[in-house]
């Protein structure tokens, strides 16, 4: 009976209940799109990172990463990469050289990584031809070729077919310079990591290092990320002295913005609802002061305190329940469009790319996130219900029934 | 010998009690025997709907108590009070104040609820009750699908339906035609001979006033006048 009244009490005042319930409908299905927005976001950068720049799980020599130096490279790389193929989680892997360095024109000089790659093999882990936007990807018919960032070779003031120097030091700690003419100019959905990474075939770079045929880094591509944390443990079982990072150890930054962005979406989230909270409680709270003397009636005639907390409680979830339906039918259905068809902010390309961002933007939603978002919309309506019922339970019967 | 229903002694209520006090009752003395039929009467601000209000323990004194059916109504507090109200006072207000989002039957069957009564008594006993108020035919209306009387009868039927110990009803007639103020009259007679169901009223109404079997009479929060046998007026007016 307490339901039933408290139902037909939301829908005493249409015009009012359909305009926050028209409130939470709205809220709702922006912040859970917004979530959505945000999510598509970070999983296209990760993508992104993932699949075009760092891998899932790079191999290191334990005191390579601490300055780059090319002394330390992997022990028996080519074995360790053979292994590693063969086990059922991983795609692909692939071995590099990669040093620090500088790149040079007539117009000026930037400290760049290059990175020493096996042309056929790294295209199956970054998928880097398919990034050329001039030129023509490693063919193996001419040495000393090199792939250049679009971002690097403007700076440079640099054209496909010129040539540049590039200088690093060898294991011996010798400073090696060597010019190669740039076969293709690349370009990613991140700025900074074109103006920073040039690409030339190992084979042009190892001997010149000091390293012919090793490695001094393997970078593994799985088949699932859900797989990052038994094949990383597989392999460091297997590889003792070796240093085995997975993407969020090698690039913290990346699982920040991760970790980041899982927290702002519920920051938006909450923002949103809080918002909506004040709205319901102004509306529940001329519900509760219209009806004092009803209350009043209530309260007299033997209705305890809580049932009329629970009362004014259950109108208030009502009210947001009503509202939950279309506002999460509306996100679900804007979610799976444009999952599908992806919005494509091109316009602000340049913008999301120095940030590292895609500008075609996949929205998605977590299983999770859906019921994190249900406690807190359950939550809001507990917080707004609070005041109001708070204010009915206070009612003195005798005043109220006189008003 | 009858019964003691209500047993109110020395009633003092004082508004404002730290600027102007006004006293809205001072030193009443009620005695109330099961079966009866009382009208209290007097002009506005006699005190007449406070009087109520303290048997009813919608209202605290100032001084004084209450005792119904022997438990001292003054004493309790929060939900043992709402609770004691539940299961002993029936109440009638001038303005009805069914609650307008139920209808006839569920306004008279949600007293029962209150009171967790099984589902099969509390369909006998709303069926029972509309039989007696004469509403059969309007059990799915909602009150503002009935006209005053009708729902001042259904009023009467809520506040049977718990068995109250006695009924408090606050200007029953007030706001209701000759007609169906009469039915109303009736009814209430009725259920008082048949029953025995006490009946405390509060009215201005002269039909009230005729009908009631005892009449009190209140003026600046005291009582002036009783037409009660004479031992129950002494005791009403606390001579002994």
């Amino acid at each position: 009976m307490l339901l039933k009244i408290a139902w037909r009490n939301t829908w005493r005042n249409k015009k009012r209940s359909l305009i926050i319930i028209a409130a939470v409908t709205a809220g709702l299905a922006t912040g859970i799109f917004l979530m959505a927005f945000y999510n598509g976001m970070v999983e296209e950068r990760v993508k992104a990172a993932v699949s075009g720049e760092i891998s899932h799980i790079q191999l290191h020599h334990p005191s390579f990463r601490s300055d780059y130096d090319a002394d330390f490279f992997l022990d028996n790389g080519r074995e360790k990469l053979n292994r590693i193929r063969k086990l059922p989680d991983v795609k692909w892997a692939t071995g590099r050289v990669v040093l620090r360095g500088m790149i040079a024109s007539a117009y000026g000089s930037s400290g760049i990584t290059i990175n020493g790659i096996h042309p056929g093999e790294e295209d199956r882990i970054t998928g880097l031809s398919a990034k050329i936007m001039e030129g023509r990807y490693f063919n193996g018919e001419k040495p000393n070729e090199l792939i250049i960032g679009e971002k690097l070779l403007k700076k440079l003031k640099l054209s496909r077919g010129h040539k540049a120097v590039i200088s690093f030091q060898d294991t011996a700690g010798n400073i090696e310079s060597a010019a190669f003419r740039i076969c293709a100019v690349y370009k990613t959905a991140n700025t900074p990591y074109d103006e920073s990474n040039v690409f030339v075939p190992i084979s042009d770079l190892d001997t010149l290092a000091g390293l012919p045929g090793q490695f001094n880094e393997i970078a593994v591509l799985l088949h699932a990320s859900g797989q990052l944390e038994t094949v990383q443990n597989t392999l460091k079982g297997e590889m003792p002295g070796t240093e085995i990072m997975n993407w969020k150890e090698i690039a913290p930054e990346l699982g920040l913005t991760v970790t980041v962005a899982e927290q702002m979406v519920y920051i938006f989230m909450v923002i949103i609802l809080l918002a909506l909270a004040f709205g319901i409680v102004n509306t529940m709270l001329m519900a509760v002061l219209e009806r004092k003397r009803e209350i009043g009636v209530l309260l007299a005639l033997g209705m305890n305190r809580a049932r009329v907390f629970n009362m004014i409680l259950a109108e208030t979830l009502f009210l947001i329940a009503a509202g939950c339906p279309g506002g999460m039918g509306i996100a679900f259905a804007a979610i799976a469009i444009t999952h599908r068809t992806g919005i494509n902010l091109s316009k602000f390309a340049d913008v999301y790319a120095s940030f590292g961002y895609s500008p075609v933007n996949y929205p998605s939603l977590a299983p999770g996130q859906l019921l994190t978002i249900l406690l807190l919309v359950v939550f809001t309506a507990f917080l707004s219900a609070l005041y109001p019922a708070w204010k009915a339970i206070r009612l003195k019967p005798a005043a109220s029934i006189r008003k | 010998m009858k019964k003691t229903v209500i047993d109110a002694h020395n009633l003092t209520r004082i508004y404002d009690e730290k600027t102007i006090p006004v006293y809205a009752l001072n030193g009443v003395h009620l005695h109330i025997e099961e079966g009866e039929f009382t009208a209290i009467k007097g002009p506005s601000g006699s005190g007449k709907t406070t009087l109520l209000n303290m048997i009813g323990g919608l209202d605290s004194p100032t001084g004084g108590w209450v005792e119904i059916n022997g438990t001292n109504i003054t004493g309790l507090k929060g939900g043992a009070l709402i609770d004691f109200r539940l299961h002993n006072i029936g109440f009638v207000f001038q303005s009805y104040n069914l609650i307008p989002v139920l209808t006839a039957w569920e306004n008279i069957e949600f007293i029962l609820l209150l009171q967790k009564r099984p589902a099969t008594e509390r369909r006998k006993r709303v069926n029972e009750l509309l039989a007696q108020v004469g509403l059969n035919d309007k059990a799915r209306k909602r009150p503002a699908e009935l006209s005053g009387g009708q729902q001042q009868r259904v009023a009467v039927a809520r506040a049977l339906a718990p068995k109250p110990q006695f009924i408090l009803a606050d200007e029953p007639t007030a706001n209701l035609d000759s007609v169906s103020a009469s039915n109303l009259l009736d009814i209430m007679d009725k259920l008082n001979k048949e029953e025995n169901i006490t009946f405390i009223f509060s009215t201005h109404d002269q039909r009230v006033i005729d009908r009631a079997r005892r009449v009190i009479t209140l003026e600046d929060g005291k009582i002036v006048a009783d037409t009660a046998p004479a031992s129950i007026v002494h005791e009403t007016t606390g001579e002994k």
